[in-house]
């Protein structure tokens, strides 16, 4: 008995085995069109629709799986990434500040084929600001031996920054026009009448334009310019026509009229600034007969002495 | 298992195997679990022997190596021949050691699933598939040994269930049950 039992287990054996071989065999040495091949080809013909149902009732199963699956990859994945973002930040953050100082590069060019370079523009990097909120001043990389001088303006491709304070060989420190200390002789639009522009009290971001005469046209939305008045020795320290910012409010008063001014340069983002380092006296033959050109009467005096009086008064 | 089958356990093989290997072409195959495919049908395979004995086992080995061979459009033979081996020898497993431990079908789990892999791989060698013995390649069979054998004793659990009402007894666990009843091997009638 345990014979036969062991006889028929070998023979059965050996029998799946040789027809395993043969099968393998003959699939393997017969074309693509051969007779095992055709069974097959039969045999899926048969079993595609069962296996396309079967497919179709086991979705949510396999989806299931596939969402665990999914789960654990995009956990990968998201480690991956991270890692990618910190390996990219540094780069983005070098790029948008190289983005950032070509624009104002490009704004300045601008400036400088509108007039400016009349005034021996000096490009500089900012290269410190301070963090206190009383002294809105920033160090730029340039000094004296680049031509710089205490009061020279500061400009930026949006326009007026502040002017220079302190010289020093490496470096210079600039009052920006919303530290307290400044005063800018300025106008509105295109009119003639001019005023002093100065931080406004309590809210060190934005300006007050003061001294206007009361019948002097200001209206919110109209810009604010530097007036550049040159007459004699109280010239004013900026060219005219450079921009300052834009008017939020007007106020009325007795005697003069006074205006909000929101600064366009944006203070807080300098990277790259021109210090103009040549005085509007230096072109003053060309600006006096400009002003004689005027109409006698339009008082730029008083604003004058106001911005020497501001900046002197002030430390700037 | 010794005597000749019943209808009803072949049957239930039968179903099982063809349930198995629609649900593995259907399902497990399409998700990947650390790379690689779960394969359920060498355990399939590996289970029916150790439950059944050798001769189901590699029957049943042949057959579901056919059956896959055919749907997936493969050489005809190779799988047959795999699982044929694989079935076989956890029939002779169970027929010469019928290992009782709690841990065997997750080690005849893992030992099928690598059995089946890497002669499925050796076969294909022979037949001059052009391919280079990579670190990928054993880097796959590891990975694939590994995560079959991680769902050996679900699968184990299915089969066992599946055929349990149809399983003969064996006489040697009949014979080592009245042992244990009737005194001769309990410790109890050695006081």
């Amino acid at each position: 008995m345990y014979d036969k039992t062991v006889r028929r287990r070998r023979a059965v054996l050996a029998l799946l085995v040789v027809l395993s071989l043969l099968l393998l065999t003959a699939y393997f040495g017969e074309s693509s069109g051969g007779g095992l091949h055709g069974v097959q080809r039969t045999f899926l013909t048969i079993v595609s629709p069962i296996q396309d149902g079967a497919n179709k009732a086991l979705k949510p199963v396999r989806d299931a799986f596939g969402w665990i699956g999914d789960t654990i990859d995009a956990k990968g994945q998201r480690n991956e990434l991270r890692k990618q973002i910190d390996r990219l930040r540094p780069e983005l953050i070098a790029a948008q500040a190289e983005q950032r100082t070509y624009r104002q590069l490009i704004a300045l060019y601008h400036l400088n084929q509108l007039g400016l370079s009349n005034y021996h523009p000096v490009a500089a990097t900012v290269v410190g600001k301070s963090p206190n909120i009383w002294y809105s001043t920033v160090t730029i990389d340039k000094g004296s031996p680049d031509g710089i001088r205490v009061n020279d303006p500061v400009v930026n491709g949006e326009g007026l920054v502040g002017k220079v304070v302190a010289v020093e060989p490496d470096g210079a420190q600039v009052d920006l026009i919303t530290d307290s200390t400044m005063g800018v002789s300025a106008r509105v639009g295109t009119g003639n009448a001019t005023g002093i522009v100065q931080p406004k009290v309590g809210a060190p971001n934005d300006l007050l334009l003061q001294y206007l005469p009361a019948t002097a046209q200001a209206n919110k939305g109209e810009y604010v310019v530097t007036s550049g008045t040159v007459a004699g020795p109280d010239d004013s320290l900026y060219p005219p026509g450079l921009l300052i910012g834009q008017v939020t409010s007007v106020n009325e008063e007795s005697a003069y009229k006074s205006a909000n001014v929101h600064p366009i340069a944006n203070l807080h983002n300098l990277d790259v600034v021109e210090v103009l380092t040549s005085r509007p006296g230096g072109t003053a033959e060309k600006q006096k007969a400009l002003i004689a050109s005027l109409p006698a009467g339009q008082g730029s005096e008083s604003s004058t002495q106001g911005e020497q009086l501001a900046s002197t008064g002030g430390g700037g | 298992m010794t005597g000749t089958p019943s209808a009803g356990l072949l049957a239930r093989v039968a179903a099982l195997a063809i349930v198995v290997v629609f649900f593995q072409i259907g399902v497990v195959s399409e998700v990947p679990v650390f790379g690689v495919n779960v394969d359920l049908t060498p355990l399939l395979v590996a289970f029916v022997g150790l439950l059944c004995g050798s001769t189901i086992g590699a029957v049943t080995g042949f057959a579901v190596g056919l059956l896959m061979d055919l749907a997936l459009f493969q050489t005809l033979g190779i799988t047959s021949l795999v699982f044929t081996m694989v079935g076989y020898w956890a029939g002779r497993l169970r027929e010469l050691r019928d290992p009782q431990a709690a841990l065997t079908p997750l080690l005849v789990g893992a030992a099928a699933a690598a059995t089946a892999l890497i002669g499925y791989s050796l076969i294909e060698f022979l037949l001059g598939v052009d391919a280079p013995v990579s670190f990928d390649l054993v880097r796959q069979i590891v990975l694939g040994t590994v995560v079959d054998t991680i769902v050996a004793l679900p699968m184990w659990a299915i089969v066992r269930r599946a055929l349990e009402g149809a399983l003969p007894e064996d006489p040697r666990r009949r014979r080592r049950r009245r042992a244990y009843t009737t005194g001769g091997l309990s410790p109890l009638s050695k006081a």
